[in-house]
Parts: C-alpha cells; structure tokens; sequence
C-alpha cells in the first residue's frame, strides 16, 4: 500500500513502453512528424533574408539577421536548426522502432509505406540543413544526451549521399498515390531532383525529375492566379503540402501578411524593388529594354501578369473591395510610415492572401505548399543547362511549359538562345515563378549571386510625389553580405558550446 | 519581612495561632478588636507560606483586612458589623472612603485577561481579574492600582476617585517566558536555538494591504517582498526567505517559494485574513526548517490562527474605509515630443513629416481643438480614476473552560483604478476548542474564502498599450465613440469593449486536532486535514468593431469567444506527532517523533467556443457547436510520506542543543531517489546565565547560537522520470489526426535539489528595553533541478537534470527598543538584510541567457547573481566624427550623439562577446525600520521600507526613444536629448528608424534602490469614561495613508521600483487613504 502511495501513474500521457504494438501505432508515429513541414511563414522568413523581400518590422529579431548585424548566438538561427533537427528526431523515432510491430502479410505494405514517409520526411529536413549551414552532424537514430555531446560535422557530400540514398530508398517503399498530404513517391522523386540540383549533381538531378514527369500524375494548374487559393487545393500541380484546415489546424498568414487595412495586425514580410522590377512585361521583355513600353507612370500594366498575382502593387482591390494604397500621404492605414505595421516598401505579398480569411483573418486553412510541379520543371532546366544539354530542347521546353501556363502566358523564349543566355533566363524564370515560396536564398547561395544581390539599400514602390517620381528606400537600412562568410549559417554558439566537437562555418 | 516563610503546614489551627506565629518570627505587632475580629476561628494552612501569601489568604477566606504602618498592623473584619473599638477607628474611617473599584484588563488586542493581580499600592489590599478579565475591589480613590500579568509589562494607574478602572496590558516582548511558533510545536524563545522571526498578529492588521505578503513587507529581516502592486483580488507579491536558492523555472514558477504552514496545513499565503492571525513565525535557517524536509529548502513561513480565551463573550469589530489612487504617474510632453521627432527623422535623413513640421507643431500646441488635434497620450489620465475599497472583519470568541469558540466574518470589497477590473472577498473562520477529559483537548476549525474578481479579457493589452502604440489617440471623442490611434489601439477600448474575465477561487480547510496527554511530560497529537480549492474562470471576449473617425482605422474583434476553466485540488493532510517533554533538575529534554502524510491530487478542466450570439449570451453552450469548440484538460497526483523527529536537550537553561531529521518520500521520482534524508544539528549557549554576566546589569540576556543543517525542494515537474509521448494534430485532406512522438527527453535519475544551511547568530537585550537579533548565514543548494540545455541535435526538449549549484550568504541584524514615561509610551524597530546571491555551478553549461535585444536581457552564469541584468557597457555620447573613427563601433553609420557601446575585450568589434553584467534583478540590501508613539489615547505609527543594489531595466517605449510612436517620458524628450546644440544631453540623439542606440546596455538599466514610506497611521482611542457609558470594552478610530512616498530613481520615470524589469505593463502600485475603525465589547 505504501509503495503504491508513492508510485502515482499518470493518465495525463501515454508512456512510451506501451508503444509499438500494432501498424497503428506506426501510423500515429509518422503522422506526429508531418507537423514538421514548413509552414508558409517558415517560407516567407527566407525570403525576407534576401534581396526579394524584407523583414517589415525594424526591430525583430530577424531583421537582424538581413541587416547582416546577427552572429552565431542569433535565436533566429539557432531555431531553425533545432526545428530542423525536431523533425529528424521525430523520423528518426519511427524508423528506429517500426521493426518492433509484427509484421504480416497485411500491414506489410503499409508499414513500408511508414517507413517510405519517414525517409523521405528525413531527408526533406537533412535538405534544408545541408543548404543553409553546409556541414552538420548527420543523426539517423535516436541519441542520447552524451552521443548528442560527441557528434561530429558530416562533410556535405556526405549529407547529400544519404539524402540521395534515402529518398532512393523511400521511391521503393511509397506508392504513387496516397492518402492527400501524404508523402508520395512522386513527393519522394521531386525531393530528390532538389536535393540534387542543390548539391550540384545535376544529373542525378535531371533523372529524378524525369522519374516525376515519368509518372505523368502532375501537371501544371492553368491558374496561376488561383493556384494558391482554396479552390485549388490539392491541385494536380501540387506533390506536396503542409496540411491546415480552418477551426482545428489553422495558419494566421492572413493576419501576419495581408496589407495592414485588411488585418489591423503586422505585416511580417514585404517584397522589394527588386522582384518588382524582375517581372518582365507581358510581351516577355524586361522593363529596362526600351522597346518593353514600361510605362513608369504606369509601373503596374502590362506586366508579367504573375506581378500581381503574387503581390499587392498600389490600386490593387484589397479582400474587403477597398484600393490599396500605401503612398505615403495616402491617408489609409497602409500608408508607407503611418505606423510600423503598414508596409514599409508599398508592396506586399499575395500568395496565400484569400478575400475568404478576411472575416477570421488568425484563423486560415490555406495549405502550405512545399513542392510543386512547376520546381520540378524548372529544376530539370536548370540542370540540362548547367550539363549544357541544351540541344534537345527539353530545358527549353520545361521553361516555356511555366511560361506559358493558361492565365501567365507570357511569349516563350527563343530557341537561339546559348547556354548563359538560357541560363540567366532559367533563373530569372524561377526567382518569378518561385518568388516567396522559401527558394531563393538556396538558390542565390548556389548560383553564387547573393553577393551581389543582397548588399545595399531596401527599396520599395516609385510613386508621383508633387509631379515628381519618388522611389521609397527604407529609412536606415543598409544590408551587408561578405562573401567569405555569409554563404553559409554559423552553427548556432549553444550547439557548438555543448559540443565541443563541431567545426564552425568559416569566419564565424 | 513581608517575604518571611512561616511553617504553617497544620490543620483546623486558629487565626490567633498565625497571628503568634508571624508575631515570632517578624517584628510585626497586630492589633484588633476581638469583638470585631474573631481570632478563635479554625483555619487550614497546608503549606510553608510567606507572611504576605498567609496574610492574603486571610483576606480572601475570612475578609479580613490588614493594614500595616510600620511594625504594626491593624486587622479588621470588613464584614462584621459588630466591635467598632477605638483602635481600629482611625482605619475604619478610611475605610469607609474606599469607595468600590470595577474595572476589566484586557491586552492589546482587546482580549480579556484574566487572573491579572490588581493591587493597591503600598497597602495590602488586592484582588485578581476573573474569567472576563474583571475585577473589583476597595480602595481609596486618591490611591494608585498596580496590575501584574506575567507576560506582559506591569502598569500603575492612578485611580483618581473614579469607580471604574479599565486598564490594557501591553505584552512584554522581552519576556522570558514567551514562546516562540516552531515546526510542529512551541519553543521558548530563550531557548531557541535556530533562525526564527515571528511577527505578532496585530502589526500585520496595522495597515491596509490587499494581501498577506504586502503585510510581511519589511517586518522581518531576511524576507524579501516583491510587492507587484494592487490588482483587486489577484494582487501578488514575490516573498524570499533569504535571496534566491534556486535556479529560476518558467515552467514552476513557485520552485522559489517558501513553504506556507496555516495551523499545521500547507496553505497558500494569499488565502489568509490577517484579521485571524494570532502570529507569523519565519523560520530561516536549516535547523529550523529540517523538519520540514523536500519543501524547506526555501524557509518556512508558520501562520498560527487565532483562538479563544474562556470567558464572556468579546465581540471585535475592525473595519476600514479606503481610497486607492495610482501613486505613479508616467508623464509625457506632446509639444516637445513632437520637436524630437522632428530632429529623429532629420537625424535617419528622412523628410519630416507634415505633422512634424515647425509650422504643423505650433498650430498643434496653440489649437484647442484636442479630437483635431490630440495630445501625444493621455491614459494615465483618462484611465486611471480614484476607487474605494472596504474592509471589515467580525469577529466573537469566548466560552466555558471546556469549549471555547471563535468565528470571524470578513467581507471584503476592492473596486480598481481602471474600470473593468474589481473584486468582492468573504470568508469565515470558526475556530474551536474541546476538553474532553483531563487528558484529551480537541480542535476543530473551519475555514471558507471566496475571492471573486475580474479583470478586462484583454488586460495584457490594456497596459501595453497605454505605453505603446497609441500616440495622439482621442480617448473618446464627443460624440461618445471612441478612438483609436494610427496603428488601430486604445487601451480604453481594450479595458471597455474587450470583455470582463471573472475568475472565482473558492477554498474550503477543515481540520480536526487531538491531544492525549498519556503520562506526564508525554502527549501525543494527531491531525486531520482536508483543503479544497476550487478555481473557476470564466473569460469573455466580446466582438467589437471600433472605427476611428480621425484616422480612419478600424480596430475589431469579429468573433466573440468565451474560455472557461476550472481546476480543482484537494490536498488530505494527516500528521501523527509523540512528543516528551520533562525537566530533571538541571536537565530538560523534549523530544518528538512525528510522520505526515500528504495527498494532493488537481484535476483541471477547460472548455473553449466562439461565435456567441451576442455579447450578453455567455454560457458556453450557446457558442458554436462546430470546429472551433475545444475543451483540455487532465489530472495530476503527487504524494508525500514523510517521518520526522527532534530531539531538544538544556542544561541549567544555559546551553542548548536540539537535533532534527526528517526522511522524505516523494512520488515525484522513483526507485531509489524515492526517499531521501534532511537532517539537522543546533546549539546555544546563554552567555548571561553565566556567573561572568550576572552582575553585568546592562546585559538582560545574551545568548550565542549556531545550526547546520539540510533541507529539499521537491519542485520539479511531475512524471519528469517517465518517457513519456505527447500528442500532436495535422490534418490530411479534410480529415484531422493526430500523431504520437517523443517531445521532451526524459530523466528517470531525477531526484531531490539538496539545500545546506550553516548559520550563526546572536540574541541579546540590553538595559531590559533594547533587544538586538544578528544573524549570519551561508547556505547551498546543490543538485539544482534545471533543463540544462542539450544538443539540439537530439531533436527533443531537456529534461530536468539535477546539476547546477548556488550559493547566498547574508546577514540579518533586528532591532527593537520600547520604553514608557510618564504618559508617553513608545517603539522602534528596525531590520536590516543584506544577501549574496552567486551561481556556483551550472554543470559546465550556459550561460544561459533570456530576453533578446529590444527586451531585458538577463542572464544566468557561474559566478553572477541569479538572473543578472546582461547587456553592454557604454562610454557616454560620441561627440565628433573623430572620435567615432578611432573607435569601434556596433553598426555602420554613426554620428555624433550616438551611444558610445564599450569594447569590452578590446578586439575592435562589439559584438555580443563585450556583453557583461550590468545590474542586479534581486535586491542585496532590504530594510524596514517603524516607529510608535503613544500619548494620552493618542498613537502614531510609522513605517518605512525598502531594498538597495537592485536594477530595473526599461524596455520598450521607455526605452526607445519615440522610434516606434510609443509614449515617451518629458524626461527624454525636454531638452534631455543630444543635438550639437546640447552635446552634454543625458539621452543620445534620436534617429527615426534605428535602434542601435536602445541596445541592452547599462544605459537602460536604472537603478531600482528605493525607501518609501509605507505607511503613517494616526490612532485615537475614545476615553474610559465614554466607552463605558456605551457598555463597550474599546472604540478606537485611526486614519493612514500607504505608500506615501518613496525616494526612488525610478520617480523621473514615473514608475514604481516594485515593479518588474520590462515595458511597464502592469497594473500600477496604489497609494490609499483609509479610515478604519475598531470595536470591541
């Protein structure tokens, strides 16, 4: 009786030493790790650490780290390693004790299915974690606290073989269609092809995103005005998303982006100059040729009709059927300096902004997506280039394909063009295409063009101010980026505290 | 002579026979008249007893009276009517002028006391107070009565031909034969050997306060007060038991509080009416604690209740009437605001804005028009009105020998400086007390309490946003809407529109006691207890939509929402105490075994939905009956079994020893670390009952004490040992699931944090007025439970792990003097405290720091305080571009009049690495000092309190500078900042958009020392003569004021030193007025 006075059992949580007993418990264990994907604010933050959008809010955290004025102590940093490895650990708890279920010849499936996903949701976070700080130690099984002290930096190409490996391996355990949101060996073949062109394995890279157009299941959803809106949920473009839905598993991107009139919250990230003059106008040129008929008056007609899909420019209807108009002596809430909650460029982003979420603006079910069949084309194209396979025509045909899509529909690019030529157009095309979806620090990292794209002045919207042309540049501002550095994230300093045996990025 | 023992052990002799007997052996002649007096009665004497005890008896069995002048005395029989001889003429006439004298002695508090000696001076004629504390006898009325208690300072009145006489008995605090409340029992106070502070009932009802913990402020050294001002009904305050033990726990946040014993029964200490607190005992060092075992590692705070005397019943009736107004009063400056945010926009290079402009000012200052053209922030005006409060307790004691009875009633009811907020308190208490039989006494009390409150739903935002945010906001404009600032906020919408949260605490303690006095010297004690508290909380968001008419934003809450939540803890409490308690000579032993058993199980429910269909329709299940609903949950159990004995030895009462353990099991962990041992060791040695001392007549008492010991805090997180698996939710499609996964490593060698305790310490009075307490302590605690960080790599949470190490020292000097003359009668008392707070030892980790940039940062690292202030040095304002050239700085682009940051280990680069402790979070020095006078039926009271070497640090607006439009005190923007025209400004330049110069630094730490005047209390009692006439036993009236004033850096900020580091976004520090009231009968 004593000894039981003192040994209370909880009913508040379940013990892990019931665990493991049936394919359902299996199937509870990959489910907890699908919270690990990205959400859309995780993909925003990149970007707002580029030159394509900015960090709306001065003095947050994050801002720092675009000014360049953060070191490895930065909580910035530091959090998104450890999401990043939360996600491992969660696989890692799966694949470790899958083999305890009995197996059968009826849940055999299903539990390599189990294990497929969790590979394969592995490998997603070992992507992001070898782009963003290169060497990092490589935990394929649950450790514990000592083991945690002794793990040393794996070399990336290390990293990228077994992310390679893995979602080799996972290919083979997925099917091909499966439950909505599930990893599919389709989600598994895209993620490779990334992880490849990341690596600069191009080949691989291109083998893989052909096993994608292989299983002819994707293609591209003709609106791309629409592509990120409810109704196009779970479109036949979309190979994966981070899964919400509205009241139970809900997102706030309304609440945290949408221009400030619509949400009386924040806006947390803003695109810049820089993307807003990327998008060429509609007949294909860009606004600096003279031929274009870029109208500066006019800044916004005419354009790469992706411009305003993806952002609100001034004189856009906003949710509520208001004009948006973030001029300085606007006199709305959105004006540029009112508060520091409005924009501070003039622009702010549209993907994901759904005139349905303005009546409950914290409470958003709109899907988070992670990869879809657009990177997969532009991905093959870049690698074809890189390999100068050009001559078959199939990057340049994988590029007009994203060009061309039903309401983009921009001229397709020549056939004349050469290999740089085709280049710069493969990525300008996916900087457009991809813009605020989380690519492009990766890829200004890879093509070695963050040093030139990021240091300098944040700039936003040219307005008429008195007759004259005004450009906003926000006030105090000045980002930094040294190219013996900033390519990579220091490892974050508690890491490198607990464990003494991690190498620090260079001149960290 | 009086003092001569005459052997009168005989039976059925004669008063004759005595009066030869003491003839024999003294000088004294007596003299009556037989015929008066007859001497042939039979009387028993059955002791050896003094002249004056014989005679006394005399007096008292055969109303005789004696009347000595010199040798001889003269006797009369007062009730005989017969023989009225010459002899006795002289003294029957004076007699005759006695007139009879009534009168009741009670003591301070109004309690009666009975079997007082009443005499008159130098005549034999006495007499003693009866049950009620009532007494009548004959005197002279131009004589003088004496009154004698022991225990409590004799008085001499002078009787002044009135018939009644009502005299209060002060207590002698220096007595020798006070007692002191100890852990499971009384001890003297000379012979405690331990650090123990107790403070009497009555100073903790001397001042208004909300709760308990403000009422402990400044009383006892070594206790530490956070007093986080006066929220109705949920004001809090952070009580220390010298300095910090443990390393802080966001997720536990009472792993440093003390242990709270009401009457034997774990108790929180909000939950107590200081109207029924008889004495507070605070027990500090580990001796006194030990036998408290895993929770004692903080101190120990006894509450003892009070409980009846025999007799009449007393009735008392306290109650008080109070204002209550915000004694802080954050000040901003619109017109000069607006020139410095001119110059911070010309500073970033920016064009001024047209309202910034010098054209746009002047119309702006010179306007009267306030909804055109608004000042920059008006809150602590428009917010902030002046509320009541009132307190009354009832209380009526009193009973047979064999039942005595107590019950108390308080109501209680607060009304708050910002609407939205109030609170309503009632509880009783019934306190009872049984003999049974000669051997067996049984108590039985009950206690219930309900405290009521609310708050704005939106309460964080209410005080947030009266600093941030809201500039140049129209509270509400005349046409009755409100409004809102350029950004969408108004406190006052937030406070008005935002919802009322009720929360509802209910506590319910019954407890049953009984002593069995088995043989002489041996007792044994057994308690029974059940406390209940049942929380409720029902919080209201209300949908709103708030169009400001000026800037055209609009503020709303689409959907309104309701969250309620209920937990409820039931803790049994049963404890089983042996004690022996025996004198042999010169030796005196007590001892006592004791086991406690402890079971606390709280289950906690909480229910969520939206979309009500309008404000007024609040029960939850008129909500949305969709997605939206939730509702959580779950049930936590931990249990205690606990054996404990002491053992006290005194030889010759001159030295002392006592020795304590308490073996401790906890359900908190498991396998072995199940049980663990606290013990502890104590001497004293009286220096004054030494022969060296006793002809020192200065020296009353003087005794020199030292203890050692061990105690444990249990606080950790419960089932921390198991490996446990948390849910989590996703959804697939439209269907949700949910996910099991490991979040939080688990820790099964968890076990005990392990307190030790040395201390030495002194107790002395002097010249019988001035008694003096030191004490010097240094105690560690090891083993500290923390959530050592762990390689992120392994992808969960820490667990707790038993590692770091602290230390605190201090020492605590009390003082106290009374004395009366003549009709003046008064006291000091002051304490003072000084405590060291140092992390020893952190398991090789951290530091660990909190807080980021724009916020305090604090920090936790070998070898500083616990939570010091972190941040950078500075060097004052860059004044040329020189001089920013030739030194490093923290970013690009500075000018002159920027913040000069210290390049702390010289590398030419600031960075986080330069960053070093600039302030403390916890007070080293507190203080309180009070003072009484009394003359006539007049007393004031004073009381002064404080805390030294402690830092604030402002975040937020206050710190900012205006760069975010949030309010900015006239102390920064009145010419206060750097231009080239003032480079000896105290604030650096502001520049619009740039924060570098709000980096943490030292320049934002403020330093929080303060004193204040706590409280001033005038009294008046009504006269003797009038009470009576009314049939009453004490009226008395008194008026105060709390917190007068207080000297305080922090006063040019408009801020309180009490209050937390941060963005000042509490409910503030109140001042009141009150007039209170007294009765007794």
């Amino acid at each position: 009786c004593k000894k039981d006075f003192l040994n209370t059992v909880p009913n508040d949580r379940l013990s892990g030493e019931f665990f493991w007993k049936t394919e359902e418990d299996a199937e509870l264990a990959v489910n907890a790790i699908y919270p690990n994907l990205d959400a859309q604010s995780q993909l925003f933050l990149l970007d707002g650490l580029t030159d394509i959008a900015h960090v709306n809010q001065f003095f947050a955290v994050s801002s720092q780290v675009e000014q360049n004025v953060y070191d490895a102590s930065s909580s910035v940093i530091a959090s998104q390693w450890s999401a990043a490895y939360k996600g491992i650990a969660a696989a890692n708890f799966v694949l470790d004790n899958i083999n305890r279920v009995p197996e059968t010849e009826t849940n055999k499936v299903a539990l390599n299915q189990y294990r497929g996903e969790a590979k394969a949701l592995r490998a997603y976070q070992y992507i992001k974690l070898a782009a963003s700080f290169g060497d990092v130690p490589l935990v394929t099984k649950t450790i514990s606290i000592q083991e945690g002290k002794q793990l040393v930096n794996a070399p990336i190409n290390e990293i990228w073989d077994f992310i390679d490996k893995e979602l080799k391996e996972a290919v083979e355990l997925l099917p091909s269609t499966i439950e909505k949101g599930r990893i599919s060996k389709g989600a598994a073949w895209a993620l490779n092809a990334r992880a490849n062109l990341y690596a600069g394995r191009y080949q691989n890279a291109i083998d893989a995103a052909q096993k994608v157009f292989d299983l002819n299941l994707y293609h591209l959803y003709p609106r791309y005005e629409k592509l990120f809106s409810y109704a196009a949920e779970g479109n036949e473009e979309i190979i994966l998303d981070r899964q919400y839905l509205k009241d139970v598993l809900s997102n706030n991107v309304f609440s945290t982006m949408a221009p400030y009139s619509q949400a009386t919250s924040t806006n947390t990230y803003v695109p810049t100059k820089s993307i807003a003059d990327l998008y060429p106008m509609a007949n294909g040129l860009p606004i600096t040729d003279i031929n274009s008929g870029f109208d500066k008056f006019n800044p916004y007609i005419d354009r790469d009709p992706r411009m305003r899909y993806s952002m609100f420019v001034p004189g856009d209807v906003l949710p509520d059927g208001k004009i948006f108009n973030p001029l300085p002596k606007s006199g709305t809430p959105d004006a540029i300096g009112s508060t520091f909650n409005a924009t501070s460029t003039g622009y702010t982003i549209k993907k994901y902004i759904n005139n349905e979420d303005l009546a409950n603006p914290a409470n958003n079910g709109i899907n988070s997506i992670l990869i879809r069949y657009a990177e997969v084309l532009l991905t093959f194209a870049e690698a074809k280039i890189e390999l100068n396979q050009i001559n078959d025509q199939t990057a340049l045909n994988a590029i007009n394909q994203v060009r061309q899509r039903g309401d983009v529909n921009l001229p397709p690019l020549s056939n004349t063009l050469n290999r740089e030529q085709l280049r710069e157009a493969v990525r300008k095309e996916r900087t457009i295409e991809l813009a605020f979806e989380g690519f492009r620090m990766f890829d200004i990292r890879r093509w070695k063009t963050a040093e030139t794209a990021i240091p300098g002045s944040v700039y936003g919207i040219t307005y008429l101010d008195n007759g004259q042309l005004k450009t906003i540049e926000v006030p105090s501002y000045i980002k930094k980026f040294d190219k013996n550095r900033d390519y990579l994230w220091p490892i974050p300093r508690n890491e490198k505290i607990l464990n003494t045996n991690l190498v620090q990025n260079p001149n960290w | 002579q009086m003092n001569v023992r005459i052997h009168t052990n005989v039976s059925n002799t004669t008063v004759k026979h005595v009066f030869d007997a003491i003839e024999s052996k003294t000088a004294y002649n007596f003299i009556y008249d037989s015929n008066n007096v007859d001497v042939n009665k039979a009387i028993s004497l059955n002791e050896d007893l003094t002249v004056k005890e014989i005679l006394n008896t005399l007096e008292t069995d055969l109303g005789l009276v004696f009347r000595p002048i010199n040798n001889t005395i003269t006797v009369v029989n007062i009730n005989s009517q017969t023989g009225n001889t010459r002899a006795s003429n002289l003294f029957l006439q004076t007699l005759s002028k006695q007139a009879q004298i009534t009168g009741t002695v009670t003591d301070n508090k109004g309690e009666s006391l009975p079997g007082v000696s009443v005499k008159v001076k130098g005549a034999l004629t006495g007499s003693s107070t009866d049950i009620n504390g009532q007494y009548s006898l004959n005197a002279p009325g131009s004589s003088t009565l004496v009154f004698t208690y022991i225990g409590f300072v004799a008085q001499e009145v002078a009787v002044n031909n009135r018939s009644s006489v009502n005299v209060i008995l002060l207590e002698d605090t220096q007595n020798l034969e006070e007692v002191v409340v100890v852990g499971y029992g009384t001890q003297k106070k000379v012979s405690v050997t331990n650090s123990v502070s107790q403070i009497q009932g009555e100073v903790l009802t001397e001042r208004p306060v909300s709760n308990l913990g403000q009422a402990l402020q400044g009383q006892a050294p070594g206790l530490t007060v956070l007093d986080l001002g006066g929220m109705p009904g949920r004001s809090t305050s952070t009580i220390r038991v010298r300095g910090i033990t443990t390393l802080p726990d966001a997720n536990n946040p009472a792993k440093n509080d003390a242990l709270v014993i009401v009457d034997g029964i774990e108790q929180s200490l909000s939950d107590i009416n200081p109207d029924d607190i008889a004495t507070v005992s605070i027990l500090k060092d580990a001796a006194s604690t030990a036998i408290y075992g895993s929770r004692a590692a903080n101190g120990v705070i006894l509450i003892t209740t009070k409980r009846a005397k025999a007799g009449k019943a007393l009735v008392t009736f306290n109650s008080y009437y109070a204002l209550q107004n915000t004694i802080n009063h954050p000040k901003m400056d619109t017109e000069s605001y607006m020139h410095l945010q001119q110059v911070a926009y010309q500073n970033a290079g920016l064009a001024i804005p047209s309202m910034y402009t010098d054209e746009s000012i002047k119309t702006w200052m010179t306007s009267n028009d306030r909804e055109q053209y608004p000042l920059a922030n008006v809150w602590f005006d428009e917010l902030f009105q002046t509320a009541p409060q009132l307190n009354s307790t009832l209380s009526i004691s009193g009973g047979s020998e064999n039942f005595k009875a107590r019950m108390s009633a308080r109501y209680m009811k607060q009304d708050a400086l910002i609407s939205g907020y109030g609170a309503n308190l009632g509880e009783i208490r019934v306190n009872t007390d049984y003999v049974v039989s000669k051997k067996i006494n049984v108590v039985a009390d009950l206690n219930y309490r309900r405290n009521d409150s609310k708050a704005p739903t939106l309460e964080n935002n209410v005080y947030d946003r009266m600093f941030h945010g809201t500039l140049f906001a129209v509270p509400k404009y005349a046409d009755g809407s409100y409004g809102l600032s350029t950004q969408g906020q108004s406190p006052l919408v937030y406070a008005e529109l935002g919802g009322v949260s009720h929360r509802y605490m209910e506590n319910i303690i019954g407890n049953i006691k009984g002593d069995w006095a088995i043989i002489d010297g041996l007792k044994f004690t057994t308690q029974l207890a059940a406390r209940i508290d049942l929380f409720r909380e029902k919080s209201f968001g209300n949908e709103f939509t708030v169009t400001d008419k000026r800037y055209n934003v609009t503020r709303s809450i689409l959907n309104n929402s309701l969250t309620e939540t209920r937990n409820n803890t039931t803790e049994y409490t049963i404890n089983n105490l042996l004690t022996y308690d025996k004198t042999f000579e010169k030796h005196n032993i007590s001892a006592l075994i004791g086991n406690s058993i402890i079971s606390n199980v709280t289950n906690t429910l909480s229910a969520y939905r939206e979309r009500f269909y309008n404000n007024d329709i609040q029960s939850i299940g008129q909500g949305a009956n969709d997605g939206t609903k939730s509702n959580n949950g779950g049930d936590a159990e931990w249990n205690l079994a606990s054996y404990f004995a002491r053992v006290n030895y005194s030889l010759n009462d001159k030295y002392l020893f006592e020795a304590n353990g308490r073996y401790d099991g906890s359900s908190r962990f498991t396998g072995s670390n199940q049980y663990s041992f606290f013990p502890s060791f104590s001497a004293g040695w009286r220096l004054s009952q030494e022969e060296l001392f006793s002809n020192i007549d200065v020296i009353n008492e003087l005794k020199l004490r030292g203890s050692w010991g061990r105690t444990g805090n249990q606080a950790v997180g419960l089932y921390s040992y198991l490996q446990a698996l948390s849910t989590s939710s996703y959804a697939f499609g439209s269907s949700s699931v949910i996910g099991y996964s490991p979040t939080t490593l688990s820790n099964p060698d968890i076990t005990w944090e392990t307190t030790t305790q040395t201390n030495i310490g002194l107790d002395a009075q002097l010249f019988r007025n001035l008694s003096i307490t030191l004490d010097y302590y240094k105690k560690r605690t090891d083993g500290i439970l923390i959530n050592l960080p762990i390689p992120q790599t392994i992808g969960l949470s820490a667990p707790p792990q038993n590692a770091g190490v602290v230390d605190n020292t201090g020492l605590e000097v009390a003082l106290g003097y009374r004395n009366n003359s003549h009709n003046i009668k008064y006291s000091l008392n002051g304490n003072v405290a000084i405590n060291n707070n140092r992390v020893i030892s952190l398991a090789d980790t951290g530091p660990y720091i909190s807080g980021d940039d724009i916020n305090p940062q604090y920090i936790i690292k070998e070898g500083l305080p616990i939570n010091a202030h972190w941040g950078y040095l500075t060097d004052g304002l860059f004044q040329t571009i020189e001089e920013i050239n030739n030194y490093p700085t923290i970013t690009t682009n500075r000018k002159p009049g920027d913040v000069k940051f210290v390049d702390l280990n010289d590398d030419g680069i600031i960075n986080s690495d330069d960053m070093t402790m600039i302030g403390s979070s916890f007070p080293k020095y507190t203080f309180g000092f009070s003072g009484n006078i009394g003359y006539g039926n007049f007393e004031l009271s004073a009381f002064l309190q404080g805390a030294a070497k402690v830092d604030t640090r402002l975040a937020g607006a206050l710190a900012e500078m205006g760069n975010n439009e949030g309010f900015t005190p006239a102390l920064v923007t009145k010419n206060n900042y750097w231009t080239p025209e003032h480079p000896d400004a105290r604030f650096p330049r502001p520049v619009k958009r740039d924060i570098t110069n709000s980096n943490t630094s030292d320049r934002m730490v403020i330093d929080g020392s303060y004193i204040r005047l706590k409280n001033v209390q005038l009294s008046y009692t009504l006269p003797q003569s009038l009470i009576e006439k009314l049939n009453m036993t004490k009226i008395s009236v008194y008026t105060s004021a709390t917190n007068l004033f207080t000297i305080s850096k922090l006063n040019e900020w408009g801020l309180d030193p009490e209050t937390p580091s941060g963005r000042a976004t509490y409910y503030p520090q109140t001042s009141l007025w009150t007039f209170g009231l007294n009765v007794q009968f």
